[in-house]
């Protein structure tokens, strides 16, 4: 052991790839089952009606975009982070034993925890706040997970070589920094069986704040773990793997030093914009529309200096399914940061509110950019753990075009069926009568629930080629640890 | 005074402090270019490229025995 | 100049910190200084109607369901009198939604009956014709929790100060008080007397049943809850 020279120790990533490629594959498959029973309701019993409570719509609902941000695209990004960090501060984790055993802690204690949520969730057990559902026992769970992360951060940083930190370790400590702050103060409760002197279910909590305080925030946090979940951590991602796979550097540094302090300041004020014509103050919604638009500036910013990256290099977007991954997954971020603030306006969003556009706009976001993200990271890395080329670039770019069909037709289908709505709901006749009849606004809408689900399955599909890409990646054609500096191999 | 008016007051000494900061971060940035190591900023973008193991850091960080 | 922010891990830190918590420091922490008053004619939430509310949570009706009518005349016309910050005085958490698959459930109360309820949650397409939503068949069977709902009831007087077994100030200038059982037996006892006037309008005899033998199924806690949504 002593006498082999130091190398990056990859397990704790290869533990937390796998379980980004497992988890994805269940939060999506849930997903696509949620699409086709709003389009088929009758496939809310499809397992029969003795587990219709767990097959239900409603039960599953919350199950989908909790294993899918935080199973999903979370183990992707620790994965991410016990790479690039090891890399970038060009120090091992092998160098390290209490490291190491930190890291492993923090994906077993993480691993038991998705399994309690996965099964509490399915009983029913949630508190009703959208992506804090979770009741106070696995709330503390969640805070000892953060916790481990923040150690493993902050270890790794202490011993490193590089001086600097690059701009990939701004974003991943940003993200650890502003998660923990959300996450402590949305989840501040009282566990009624303690309240009560012991009477009761004892997981079951009330919220510290009433109504119009805890909507406010409640969606300081939503919107905000959109931010430092789906967001930073993400960029954190493109702006080590896009140079790193290119060759190229990023097109201009002092401009990510830029975005990165611009995206810190404006982001957390725009939580005010799921609150538009709401019982909260006149002046945070307004604050929260104007704050909306100015964030168009740094996150362009970040997603242009991506694009340039790439300036002179264009051939490698046309040779390389990976570079197509990075560069559909920034102009997709793009395309998000600037449909977001176009809802946030306050005549649009009286219509786009409560409808599909909302879930057209998360769904191109998350499956354009986070997910591309994802996978191009862990095409990169899977030849650099297991010192294999990847098994077929073909396979890969077929993923590609079905996964982009799927989602053209996700968001197509779902501005049409939320404007649609929206338009319908306010529609008057001519003696000022309301025009449609709520169910009028539902049967509508079958077509572009059916093309959705139709798009969604297609990219449960390119998923399930990808998952299958990176199995036989594991037992593909051994390469030279010299073939890796920059592109990665790729079997026919 | 009224909470309301404190609020009013923070926010616009902390809003114009913070804009001062940040604009004067952006001319930093491009008239030195440099940081006070006399490294180009752009030189940083190695830390990705230039990642081994083995390679010499960017700005290395002084070893304390 | 900017040397110690970018080679210095904890001053980097500090300052994100700062930049981040600003606008929750700004936004958020002044409103808490003040209480929100409840609009008069609100009240809390008797026991049944709580574990009826729990019920709405655990099947995650929020979800496709708001309860906040904007003021637009379209929703006024729809779905009644525009929504307050008051009427959520009671409301932990909150269950304004965000997607209106269904239509809004702010005062439900108003138009909707115990009978509707109890059609359209066993058959929602027997009652409205194509609708795409579920069926609750389960809600007729489980057992509502009445337990949990007091010892919120008890948690909320305690930590809260809502106004429990107090009088508290109706539309019409009059009074009400919402009791709440000094023990769990009372709550149980109480909680069940709510619900044999609901089952009294309801026509599926299993619920009768249990209910007649001291049960509660889910079922008649969420008509409560619906029916108190004013």
């Amino acid at each position: 052991m002593e006498d082999r020279p130091l190398e990056y120790d990859y397990s704790v990533t290869r533990l937390f790839m796998m379980n980004t490629i497992f988890v994805g594959i269940v939060g999506m498959l849930v997903g696509v089952i949620l699409a086709w029973q709003m389009a088929y309701p009758e496939l809310n019993t499809f397992l029969g009606e003795g587990l219709a409570e767990y097959t239900n719509f409603s039960r599953l609902r919350v199950l989908h975009t909790d294993s899918v941000i935080y199973g999903f695209v979370l183990s992707a990004v620790w994965a991410s982070w016990y790479y690039i960090g090891q890399r970038v501060l060009k120090v091992s984790m092998a160098e390290s034993r209490t490291l190491m055993i930190l890291g492993k802690l923090h994906f077993w204690i993480y691993f038991a925890a998705s399994a309690i949520i996965v099964v509490s969730l399915l009983m029913g057990i949630t508190t009703s706040k959208e992506y804090a559902e979770f009741e106070w026992p696995l709330d503390l769970g969640i805070t000892i997970i953060w916790l481990l992360w923040g150690a493993g951060i902050a270890g790794l940083i202490a011993i490193r070589r590089e001086k600097t930190l690059y701009i990939s370790i701004w974003y991943f400590i940003a993200t650890f920094l502003a998660v923990a702050m959300l996450h402590l103060f949305n989840n501040l409760e009282i566990p009624t069986y303690f309240g009560s002197g012991g009477i009761g279910a004892w997981y079951h909590s009330v919220s510290m704040y009433a109504g119009t305080n805890d909507a406010l925030v409640q969606w300081w946090f939503g919107h905000n773990a959109v931010a430092f979940v789906l967001t930073t951590p993400i960029i954190a991602m493109i702006y080590y793997f896009l140079p790193k796979e290119s060759g190229q550097a990023i097109y201009s540094y002092k401009l990510s030093l830029l975005a990165f302090w611009g995206l810190m300041f404006v982001y957390l004020w725009a939580g005010g914009h799921h609150l538009l014509y709401s019982t909260v103050p006149d002046w945070v919604q307004t604050m929260g529309s104007v704050f909306s638009v100015i964030l168009i500036l740094p996150s362009w910013g970040s997603a242009i200096n991506m694009l340039l990256t790439m300036k002179g290099e264009w051939q490698q977007v046309a040779a390389s399914p990976l570079i197509k991954f990075m560069i559909m997954g920034s102009t997709f971020y793009m395309f998000s940061t600037l449909e977001g603030p176009i809802q946030a306006i306050k005549s649009v969003n009286a219509i786009a509110h409560f409808t599909d556009w909302i879930i057209g706009h998360v769904h191109d976001g998350a499956l354009g950019w986070v997910g591309f993200m994802v996978v191009a990271a862990i095409y990169h890395m899977a030849p650099r753990l297991f010192n294999r080329e990847i098994y077929s670039k073909s396979l890969m770019a077929a993923q590609f075009w079905i996964q982009t069909l799927g989602i053209v037709l996700y968001f197509t289908s779902m501005w049409i069926a939320g404007i649609t709505q929206g338009m319908m709901w306010r529609a008057h006749d001519e003696f000022g009568n309301l025009a449609y009849s709520f169910i009028d606004t539902v049967e509508v809408l079958h077509p572009y629930f059916t093309i959705r689900a139709v798009g969604g399955t297609l990219y449960l599909i390119g998923f399930i080629m990808f998952a299958y890409n990176i199995y036989k990646t594991t037992s593909a054609r051994e390469v030279e640890a010299s073939e890796l500096q920059n592109a990665s191999p790729m079997g026919a | 005074m009224s909470i309301a008016e404190l609020q009013a007051y923070g926010y616009v000494v902390a809003l114009v402090f913070l804009t001062v900061a940040l604009y004067a971060y952006i001319y930093h940035l491009y008239t030195k270019r440099k940081d006070s190591d006399g490294h180009d900023y752009e030189e940083y973008s190695n830390m990705a490229l230039k990642d081994d193991i083995t390679d010499t850091p960017v700005s290395e960080k002084p070893k304390k025995k | 100049m900017f040397h110690w922010l970018e080679k210095n891990p904890f001053a980097f830190a500090v300052v994100v910190i700062v930049t981040i918590a600003f606008a929750g420091l700004v936004e958020i922490v002044p409103h808490f200084a003040q209480q929100a008053r409840p609009v008069i004619g609100t009240t809390p939430y008797s026991t049944l109607e709580l574990a009826g509310r729990h019920v709405y949570i655990k099947n995650s009706c929020n979800a496709c369901h708001s309860q906040l009518v904007r003021p637009f005349k379209s929703e006024t016309d729809r779905y009644g009198d525009y929504s307050l910050s008051g009427e959520y005085a009671y409301d932990r958490p909150f269950l304004w939604g965000s997607k209106r698959t269904g239509p809004d459930l702010m005062r439900v109360g108003n138009y909707r009956t115990t009978d509707w309820h109890e059609n359209h949650m066993k058959d929602p397409a027997s009652v409205v014709p194509g609708s795409i939503m579920p069926a609750y068949g389960w809600m007729f069977v489980n057992e509502a929790d009445i337990d949990t709902s007091y010892a919120e009831q008890l948690t909320v007087a305690k930590f809260f100060g809502v106004p429990y077994n107090k009088p508290v100030p109706m539309k019409d200038g009059s009074t009400k008080i919402i009791k709440m059982g000094a023990t769990v037996e009372e709550a149980r006892a109480m909680a069940l007397a709510e619900a044999k006037l609901i089952t009294a309008d309801m026509k599926n005899q299993d619920v009768k049943d249990a209910v007649e033998n001291g049960k509660i199924p889910e079922i008649v806690a969420i008509i409560a809850y619906m029916n108190s949504l004013k």
